[in-house]
């Protein structure tokens, strides 16, 4: 991959310039760090992980799929601008895509595509582990970026990853300098973050060690929500009071981690007890999806850890199984 | 045909009510979408009919509460329970867990006819057919519940705690501030609209079927409540349906009396 | 596997007209809608009301001119399809999941238990056999429903049995209704009875969760083993696309692995 040297010194001026073309998106730091529209580049926050996943700007909290006017379906027009992500760390790359994989693989989702398909990706290779819960270094995660940037004291080095990344490259070539240093694989990874150990965990399904997590779950679906990868969603329909006959149908985030998630007619709830949904979150995470689409959908992020009121470490749950 | 509702109130704020008429976008359409009979808050001539739906606001405190509200059970086809006062006693059956003594020189002693009764939710004295929740319920929750019955879908409680929608808008947890939230084992659909605004949840919309009550009073007391502040912060939005609070609240020595007065009301669990 | 790619959105129901509307019990009816399709039994197509939702139905019929819909008012979309008339509007999309593999069966005897509304996604495959009889044996039908009043598909069972062994059971007979017949007692009753060799044969399972559970307790008991029984399964849904995460049973989903399950490949 080539590799491209930016000063620390104009970076900011980079960053005004791809936020004066583009719309530009990175963390910042309010009670808790997010990823927002970005006005003042100094805002931009980087020392911490970003508390929030960047998903809500691919894969929206709630969107409207169709609008119904009395007698036929009318797809809504989209149009989300070109937009620049930085400061996107390898969980949130990886996140990304692990649901590009669930959107735009299998089927092709019009309304994720839409918001996913006029983005840059901009990663920021986190130096140390940004917080005590991470793991993505045990998730074999693979490169997924348009450009990485590694912090070095007095520069950065970018790393290009696809043509969109060459293509910024071009338009911003002021600020990339050629040079011959080299990513090594060593400075790839991320010292402290291999914690899950490697382990089968489809043979562990009844392990009595579960019950550890499920104590203390209150199944207030903060890990899914925080999730950079958790695409579940929920799909309703709602009319206008103006005129009955009128509808429109929405889709929505929805959690695993409550009974309604598997509620049919007739109230029956398919996986009613606690235990039960706690598992299917982690077998999800770590197993069901593997075999569908040949990756973990985990991303070792620990945001589900980090955001749990009781903190739940399931890679320690998992660790001290036998 | 359009449905023939009412909206009556009997002891509360009238709060539920002026949540009915806070819609002020929608309130027009609203009227327009039934056939409105009565509102007595609100309308001048109230028609006092047979109803197919009546919004009950309010709890039962004393013997004339308890007369309008059997004659609207009667009257109408379905009873909908509008607000926490109704559905689950909320701050006005507090009183059932104090001393007569502490209160009864505030008020009462002049207005007799209030220690009629207990101070219970609507639902111990006649059948509900649904539950709106919330002290107040959410002005838009009333809309899309109207808007449902006219269209013959079948209004669906909102199951899954507050945590769920205060995640999804990006709050900071307020446990993880040391502040005593009841979000966790809180049923939602009012948007966290508290926490958006940086308040703890009090509960007023009722526990949730699925909540894990040990674990709640377990980290509120490693935040340093004692029981008495639990006890007390769970009980005020929905003590007379907060199930077996006894056994978890016997340091307190309130719990004897409390047995006298207080029963778990399973039903609306089921 | 080569990996299908539809360019349209995926979530987008079309209209197609009734072309008739039957009542079979008092919570249930049968509609026919002008939908050509190519499909297989076992499948199912989301259907909607707009304003109201969306809910996954299964198939009962084998015709690439039709399909026909046996629905069951349990909630508010199918009470609301309840109001459809002949020439009414539908909205449907599909179909989805992946049916009964009929074509891999062929040359063997066929079982079939149904309970309730569960007769409904078999009597896809019994309309299949009567299309290809020549390509299975025997076949051999237990029926089952709570009362004489719940038998759906009453005009087609009557043709069922000219050809086949069919046998009708009801828990109970309420006082006014008949059972002319009938057998009165548990499916499970009727299965336990049953003296059919194993070998050669296969069998389709669909209805209430402790019903299939039972039958397939009986037929265990009797030799059967795990790749002759496919059941169909029934779990919330969404897309039906594979992607809302709602009817995964363990690793599964029900709407794109499902909804029949071989029942070795059952998630356990």
């Amino acid at each position: 991959m080539q590799v491209f040297k930016l000063q620390k010194k104009g970076f900011n001026e980079f960053l005004e310039k791809v936020r004066s073309s583009y719309e530009l998106i990175a963390p910042i730091k309010e009670d808790l760090v997010k990823f927002e529209k970005i006005n003042n580049v100094k805002d931009i926050h980087l020392e911490k992980n970003s508390y929030f996943p960047v998903k809500e700007y691919f894969f929206r909290k709630e969107e409207t799929l169709f609008q119904f006017d009395g007698k036929k379906f009318i797809t809504p027009k989209l149009k989300t601008p070109t937009r620049a992500f930085f400061g996107l760390r390898r969980c949130d790359l990886a996140g990304i895509q692990h649901q590009d994989k669930v959107f735009m693989e299998d089927v092709n989702d019009p309304y994720y595509l839409e918001a996913r398909k006029n983005s840059f990706l901009l990663g920021y290779h986190c130096p140390s582990a940004p917080s005590e819960y991470c793991f993505c270094g045990s998730m074999n995660l693979e490169e997924f970026f348009d450009i990485m940037f590694y912090d070095h004291e007095t520069f950065f080095l970018a790393e290009i990853g696809s043509k969109k990344g060459e293509f910024l490259v071009k338009k911003f070539s002021k600020y990339f300098s050629k040079t011959n240093e080299i990513i090594s694989e060593v400075e790839k990874t991320i010292p402290g973050t291999e914690r899950l150990e490697k382990k089968d965990i489809s043979k562990l399904y009844d392990h009595k060690d579960w019950k550890k997590g499920v104590d203390i779950c209150l199944s207030c679906t903060a890990c899914t929500a925080l999730c950079p990868t958790c695409y579940c969603f929920s799909i309703h329909d709602e009319i206008s009071i103006k005129n009955t006959k009128e509808s429109e149908r929405k889709r929505s985030w929805s959690s695993c981690q409550v009974p309604e998630f598997t509620k049919v007619a007739g109230d029956h709830v398919f996986r009613q007890e606690r235990e039960e949904r706690f598992k299917h979150r982690i077998y999800h995470q770590l197993d069901y999806f593997k075999e569908k689409y040949n990756v973990n959908m985990c991303t070792g992020c620990g945001r589900c850890i980090e955001g749990c009121p009781t903190r739940i470490d399931f890679v320690k749950i998992i660790n001290e199984m036998e | 045909m359009k449905l023939k509702v009412g909206f009556y109130g009997i002891t509360g704020c009238a709060g539920c009510l002026l949540s009915v008429i806070f819609n002020e976008d929608e309130i027009l359409d609203l009227v327009d979408l039934v056939d409105l009979k009565a509102f007595p808050f609100v309308k001048e001539v109230n028609i006092d009919e047979k109803f197919d739906y009546v919004f009950m606001e309010g709890l039962v405190a004393d013997n004339d509460d308890l007369k309008t509200l059997k004659k609207l059970r009667k009257n109408s086809k379905f009873l909908v329970s509008l607000g926490a006062c109704a559905s689950t006693g909320c701050v006005p059956a507090y009183r059932q867990y104090t001393l007569k003594e502490n209160y009864e020189h505030l008020i009462y002693k002049k207005q007799k006819r209030l220690q009629d009764l207990k101070a219970s939710p609507i639902d111990d004295h006649v059948k509900v057919d649904y539950y709106i929740p919330g002290c107040p319920p959410d002005k838009k929750e009333i809309v899309n519940f109207v808007k449902n019955l006219v269209i013959g879908k079948e209004p669906k409680p909102f199951e899954s705690p507050v945590c769920v929608e205060c995640r999804q808008n990006g709050n900071q947890c307020l446990l993880d501030l040391g502040k005593p939230c009841l979000g966790p084992i809180t049923a939602g659909g009012c948007d966290a609209v508290c926490i958006n605004g940086k308040f703890e949840c009090w509960g007023c919309r009722g526990p949730t079927k699925d909540m894990n009550l040990d674990l709640m009073i377990k980290m509120l007391r490693d935040r340093g409540f004692d029981d008495k502040f639990i006890q007390d912060r769970m009980r005020t939005f929905v003590g007379l349906k907060m199930p077996m609070i006894e056994e978890y609240m016997c340091s307190t020595g309130t719990a004897n009396r409390l047995k006298t007065s207080f029963k778990g009301k399973k039903e609306y669990f089921e | 596997m080569e990996r299908q790619k539809t360019f349209e959105n995926p979530y987008l129901p079309k209209p197609y007209k009734v072309l008739s509307f039957t009542r079979e019990s008092s919570d249930s009816f049968t509609i026919k809608v002008d939908m050509r399709i190519n499909h297989e039994p076992g499948q199912f197509v989301q259907v909607s009301v707009p304003g109201i939702g969306e809910c996954p139905i299964s198939i009962c019929s084998d015709s690439n001119k039709y399909i026909e819909l046996n629905i069951r008012e349990v909630g508010n979309v199918t009470n609301a399809l309840s109001k459809l008339k002949k020439g009414s509007v539908v909205f449907v999309r599909g179909p989805y999941g992946n049916g009964y593999p009929m074509r891999s069966l062929r040359g063997n005897n066929i079982l079939i238990i149904g309970g309730g509304c569960g007769v409904a996604p078999l009597r896809g495959i019994i309309e299949f056999v009567a299309n290809n009889r020549e390509d299975y044996e025997d076949v051999n039908l237990f029926l089952g429903y709570r009362s004489p009043a719940d038998m759906i598909f009453k005009k087609e069972t009557k043709k069922w049995k000219k050809d086949y062994q069919v046998d009708v059971s009801v828990d109970k007979v309420p006082h006014g209704q008949s059972c002319h017949d009938m057998r009165v007692g548990f499916i499970t009753d009727a299965l336990k009875e049953m003296h059919l060799d194993k070998n050669n044969r296969v069998v389709f399972i669909c209805g209430p969760p402790i019903m299939m559970r039972y039958v397939i307790e009986i037929l265990k008991n009797k030799g059967f083993n795990d790749k002759q029984i496919f059941i169909s399964a029934e779990r919330l849904m969404y897309c039906a696309l594979g992607v809302c995460c709602h009817c995964m049973i363990k690793g599964k989903f029900t709407c794109i692995d499902g909804p029949v399950f071989r029942y070795d490949e059952v998630p356990k």
